[in-house]
Parts: structure tokens; C-alpha cells; sequence
């Protein structure tokens, strides 16, 4: 019962008139932004991020949650719309459109929103429970534990995000050496700073994530000359009883996959996506629909992807380590307004801590009394053009670059990643394993040398703990697994050519 | 023609022998006692082997073409530049025109009519960002 006088200490922070008010402008917000082609959950965050500055501490991390889920379901309402994938919401294009295709759009994002309610309601039940005891076991890790930790970590997110172990690795690396910019904590030297007084203090996330997210798409889009047409169909919303039923089964299934997915290092929404978009062709009712635009196509997949952009938050808030971009950029938001997820910050900041899951109901609510049923003018954002869309998306650019430290100059380090930005799409590297090198590579410096210099220089002590021992094994299979395929696959293309020779 | 496999090898080991080499010059200490210098090295060093590795393997792989439009790139760099610039030596107003008119160039259509609306919207927002929440933007 811990749990839940917990919970009603939560609300009784989130359901303040102030906070109300944060929650439903974050979920306003993040949807309206998070439909624009081009701009997943990570640009939106972190352009919508200046937003907050000026608000209380508990007000502005609420907020922000608001606009993460937000951005999340505006994300799937443009894939079912009009077919305009991010990389969060692939899935929900494939059943999404193909229901528009029938002209049963309106039932396609009724049926993404109320699943995204179930499972953010599954999730919240998850969360509440799971973090305390979490954050106990938290406090066994120890340096070296920490460090097999990232590595996993860094594993997992390069396979899942790029597909290719080497390529997501070499990125998240890269994402350390930036970390490495600036001042080290444990000397006092200045590292890479190439006599440039500014970069003293390392480089500023929101520049990267910007130049990398924000100016490297919109310049991909521009690229292509894609012209999005606007969706001008009917939207039609209240579904039947028999349709409605449809949706329970495969929103509960989905709420279950999303929870635990979410929670496991790599993790999130886009993997939770993928296993519940499996789990329902294999399992529902109606498995044979599933791919030419059926509800629990929709309805799973929405449900996983709310329920485990809530379950990411755990490693977070009980480890203070996020598992994959978004939230490495939410611990940047957190640690910028002078809070440190982790271990301590339930015990330090409860009001932040259940406040905030707390408000993770409540903004599901708002997702689906306001969002829902006012989807269809949010939908005229389309109509206006790309070439009248993105000047606008580069000045919110420049002030969300310019508003973190009221510098100027930092608007030129965002240009620079704009380019670095550019090169990785065009060299085929993808951004996301970066950021998440960024942040953890201060924290993964610290704990290293923190682990030799208990252990003396052996690095023996990263495989006799139990823990990180267990840890560094499931990296070193993982790598053995991935060696394997690499030469079966390299054997068959050779035999297969070999035959085509014959 | 130019292979984005290799490519990407090249690009990751310059990376690498950036910052591994300047991380040389700090003090390494040892293991135990970890210099500045010992874990950036530690990093580049490995970075610079996915990238040989990289390039290694692309030999064996058929050629990937890459294709890299140098204008569109140029013209929001100098947008954004530019925009820093004159925010810096002049104020934000004439930014926000100057950041619409040269970003609008890489658009696939031009309207004179449309960039002043935009600017006119623009600037009415960094009003509102201004005075309702406060961010510190340099207008007038």
C-alpha cells in the first residue's frame, strides 16, 4: 500500500491548477511539433526545451514529459495521416495508413489514442512499483559495475537503433570523445579545446542534438523535394462496440510487451513497437487483417510504444543512466534545471520523483480528451508549405541553441554539428547512439578510473564482481553472436554467387 | 566515384587520430592512476579500429555511391552564421529577416510576399517568447 499513498502524495503535486496547466500545454505542445515532418521526439525536445526555462523546477520537468508524450502520439498521427515515418513511429505507418487507405482514418487514431492510454496506465502501474525496489539495487552497483553497465548499454542501443553493431558502436564513441571537450573533473586540465576559451565548459547537448536532429534533416528533406500532399479526408472518431472490442485485447498485450521492453537497456519505444507489431500477427484474433490495415495492427503497437516511452524512464530515474537518446536528453533537461536522477533522487526529491509519474497520468488524459478529438485541426499544420516551415524550424533552432546559456556563440557550434549532422546522414551513420555517448561518456570516464584506482590498475576487477562480470559476458556472447553471423552470412553470399557462377 | 563504405572508414579514423593524438600530449599516468590523457587515448585507439576494420571490410563489399549536394547544406550554414552574426554586432530583428530570406533560397519555391509574412510571424513570436517567458532574446 506503500505504492499508493505514494501515488496520491504524486497527484496531490500534479493536480495543482500551475502544473494542470503545465502538463496540457507540454501535451499541446509536443503534438503540434512533433507532427511536422521531420522532427521526431528528439528534435522537438530539444527545440520545445527553451519552453521551460522559466517555469519552477517541478512545473518545467512535468512539462516536458507532456511534450515528450506528446511529440510520441503527434509522431503516429502523422504516420497514420499521411505515411511520414520517424524513426519512432515506422510501425504504426504500416496498419495506420493502410486504415487510412480504407478511409477509417478517424478510427485509426481513436484506436492509437485510447491504446496509448492503456498502456501509459500499465506502464505508470509498472513504473510506481518497479522504480523504489530498482533504485535499491541501484546503490550494490559499483564503479566498475557501472561501467559494464554503459557497455551494455552502448551495445544494445547500436544494435537496435542502426541495425549494425560496428556502425552504432563507432557513433556512440565518437559520442564519448565529444563528452571528453573541456574541462577534466579530476585534473583540472582543459582537454580538445584547441585554445578556444567557449568550448572550456564542453559542448552544449542542445548544439549537438539540434545541429545533428534539428538541421541535418531539415536539410534532408530539402534533399529530396518530397512534397508532403496534406490529408484532406473526413475524420470520423467514435468507433463501434464491436470495434471498440477489438481494440481491449491487443492494447493490453501490447501494454505488457511495451512495459518490459522499455525497461531493458537499448530499449524504448521503437523496439516495444516492433515486438508488439509481432506479437499481434502471431497472436490476435484477427491475425490474418494484421498488415492490410486492422485495428490491433494499430492498437498494439500504440499501446507498446506509450507504455515503454514511460518504462525508459526507470533505468533513468533509479540508475541515473539513460537507455537510449531521449532519455539521455531528458537527464540533460533534469541536470540543467539542478536535479540528478539516480538512486538518491527519490529519496531527496520525492515530490519531483512520484509528482512526475503522477503527472504521466494525467497527461495521458490530457492526450486523449484533448488530443483526440482535436486532432483534425491540428492536422492543418500540413497545409502549410515546406519551403514556408522550415526557416521557421531554423530560428527555432538559433533560440533554442541561444536560450541555454544566452550565448551567440553557441549558435555557431550548432551550425558545426548541422554539417557533422549532414555527413552522418549522408555517410549512413545514425545520430541516436551519439547522444547517448555523449552524456554517459563523462559519467563512464569517472567510473573507470574510479574502478582502477580501487582495484589498484588490474582490470581483473571488471570480471571478478559479480555483477559487471555478468554484465561484460553478455557484451563479449553478444559480440560472439554478432561474429558468427557475420561469416555464416558472408559464407551464403559467397555460395550464392558462387552458384550464380555455375 | 566515391564509396560510402570507405568513406565512412576514413571518417572514423580521422576522428580517431584527432583526438587520440592530442590526447598523447596530455599526461597519461597509469592505470591506477589515470592521467587526463589515458582515457580519451583508450577510446580513439578503439575507434580508430572499427574504422581500419571498417575499411578492411568494404573491400570485400560491393561499392556504396554516396551522394553529397553541397548547396542546400551551404545555404542553411550561412543562414544560421550569418543569423549569429548580425543578432551579435546589429540585433535580432534584422537576423530573423536575414536568416529568412537566404534560408528560403534553398526551398523549392521563392515568394517575396510569403518571406515577409513569415518574417512578420517570426519576429511576433520572439516577442511572445520574450515576454511571456522570459527568454532573454536581444530584439530591439
Amino acid at each position: 500500500m506503500d505504492v499508493l499513498h505514494n501515488l496520491a502524495f504524486g497527484f496531490e503535486h500534479a493536480l495543482t491548477l500551475q502544473n494542470l496547466l503545465y502538463c496540457a500545454t507540454g501535451c499541446v505542445v509536443g503534438t503540434l511539433v512533433g507532427l511536422l515532418p521531420g522532427l521526431g521526439p528528439l528534435a522537438t525536445i530539444t527545440m520545445l526545451l527553451p519552453l521551460t526555462y522559466a517555469i519552477p523546477l517541478s512545473g518545467s520537468l512535468i512539462m516536458l514529459a507532456g511534450i515528450y508524450y506528446g511529440a510520441q502520439y503527434g509522431d503516429s498521427v502523422s504516420a497514420i495521416t499521411m505515411k511520414i515515418p520517424h524513426a519512432s513511429s515506422i510501425v504504426a505507418c504500416i496498419d495506420g495508413y493502410q486504415m487510412t487507405l480504407k478511409g477509417k482514418t478517424g478510427l485509426a487514431i481513436f484506436t492509437a489514442g485510447i491504446s496509448s492510454f492503456i498502456g501509459g496506465s500499465v506502464a505508470i502501474v509498472v513504473l510506481s512499483t518497479l522504480a523504489p525496489s530498482l533504485g535499491e539495487v541501484a546503490l550494490l552497483f559499483g564503479p566498475a559495475d557501472y561501467c559494464a553497465l554503459m557497455l551494455v548499454g552502448f551495445v544494445c542501443v547500436s544494435f537496435v537503433t542502426t541495425g549494425s553493431l560496428l556502425n552504432g558502436l563507432a557513433m556512440a564513441l565518437v559520442g564519448v570523445l565529444l563528452g571528453q571537450i573541456g574541462t577534466d573533473v579530476n585534473s583540472g586540465a582543459l582537454r580538445f579545446t584547441m585554445g578556444l576559451p567557449f568550448l572550456a565548459d564542453g559542448i552544449g547537448l542542445i548544439s549537438i542534438a539540434l545541429g545533428c536532429f534539428g538541421i541535418a534533416e531539415i536539410v534532408r528533406n530539402l534533399d529530396s523535394r518530397s512534397q508532403f500532399s496534406p490529408f484532406t479526408g473526413k475524420i470520423h472518431l467514435i468507433p463501434t462496440w464491436p470495434e471498440f472490442k477489438r481494440i481491449i485485447p491487443s492494447a493490453l498485450r501490447g501494454s505488457a510487451i511495451g512495459s518490459f521492453l522499455g525497461l531493458l537497456p537499448g530499449g524504448g519505444p521503437t523496439i516495444a513497437q516492433f515486438g508488439a507489431y509481432a506479437i499481434e500477427k502471431r497472436f490476435s484474433k484477427h491475425k490474418n487483417e494484421v498488415g492490410s490495415g486492422a485495428i490491433e495492427g494499430v492498437a498494439g503497437q500504440a499501446a507498446a510504444d506509450e507504455a515503454a516511452a514511460r518504462t525508459s524512464f526507470i533505468p533513468l530515474m533509479s540508475f541515473g543512466i539513460p537507455e537510449n537518446a531521449v532519455m539521455a536528453l531528458m537527464l540533460a533537461a533534469f541536470i540543467l534545471k539542478g536535479v540528478q536522477p539516480g538512486p538518491n533522487m527519490m529519496g531527496q526529491h520525492p515530490d519531483l520523483f512520484w509528482g512526475l509519474v503522477a503527472s504521466m497520468w494525467v497527461g495521458n488524459c490530457f492526450l486523449v480528451v484533448l488530443n483526440v478529438p482535436m486532432v483534425r485541426y491540428w492536422l492543418s499544420v500540413f497545409r502549410i508549405p515546406y519551403a514556408a516551415l522550415f526557416p521557421s524550424i531554423l530560428f527555432f533552432c538559433c533560440v533554442g541553441t541561444f536560450s541555454v546559456n544566452n550565448s551567440l556563440e553557441d549558435i555557431y557550434i550548432t551550425a558545426v554539428f548541422g554539417l557533422t549532422g549532414y555527413l552522418f546522414v549522408r555517410l549512413d551513420l545514425e545520430a541516436a547512439p551519439l547522444i547517448l555517448g555523449f552524456i554517459l561518456g563523462p559519467m563512464l570516464e569517472e567510473n573507470f578510473r574510479r574502478a582502477l584506482l580501487l582495484s589498484r590498475g588490474s582490470f581483473a576487477t571488471f570480471v571478478t564482481r559479480p555483477i559487471s562480470g555478468t554484465l561484460v559476458s553478455l557484451v563479449v556472447l553478444f559480440f560472439a553472436w554478432q561474429t558468427y553471423a557475420f561469416f555464416r552470412q558472408g559464407r551464403n553470399v559467397r555460395a550464392a554467387s558462387g552458384q550464380a557462377v555455375v | 566515384m566515391t564509396n560510402r563504405r570507405v568513406l565512412r572508414g576514413l571518417f572514423l579514423i580521422a576522428i580517431a587520430l584527432f583526438f587520440g593524438i592530442q590526447a598523447l600530449a596530455y599526461p597519461l599516468g597509469s592505470f591506477s592512476r589515470a592521467g587526463p590523457g589515458l582515457f580519451p587515448l583508450l577510446i580513439s585507439s578503439i575507434l580508430g579500429l572499427i574504422g581500419v576494420f571498417m575499411l578492411v571490410r568494404s573491400r570485400f563489399e560491393q561499392a556504396d555511391p554516396m551522394m553529397f549536394n553541397y548547396r542546400n547544406i551551404s545555404i542553411v550554414l550561412a543562414s544560421l552564421i550569418g543569423f549569429a552574426l548580425i543578432a551579435e554586432h546589429l540585433k535580432m530583428i534584422p537576423a530573423i529577416v536575414y536568416l529568412v530570406f537566404v534560408a528560403t533560397l534553398a526551398g523549392s519555391s521563392f515568394s517575396l510576399v510569403r518571406n515577409l509574412k513569415i518574417c512578420a510571424v517570426l519576429i511576433a513570436i520572439a516577442f511572445a517568447l520574450r515576454q511571456f517567458l522570459g527568454l532573454q532574446l536581444p530584439l530591439l
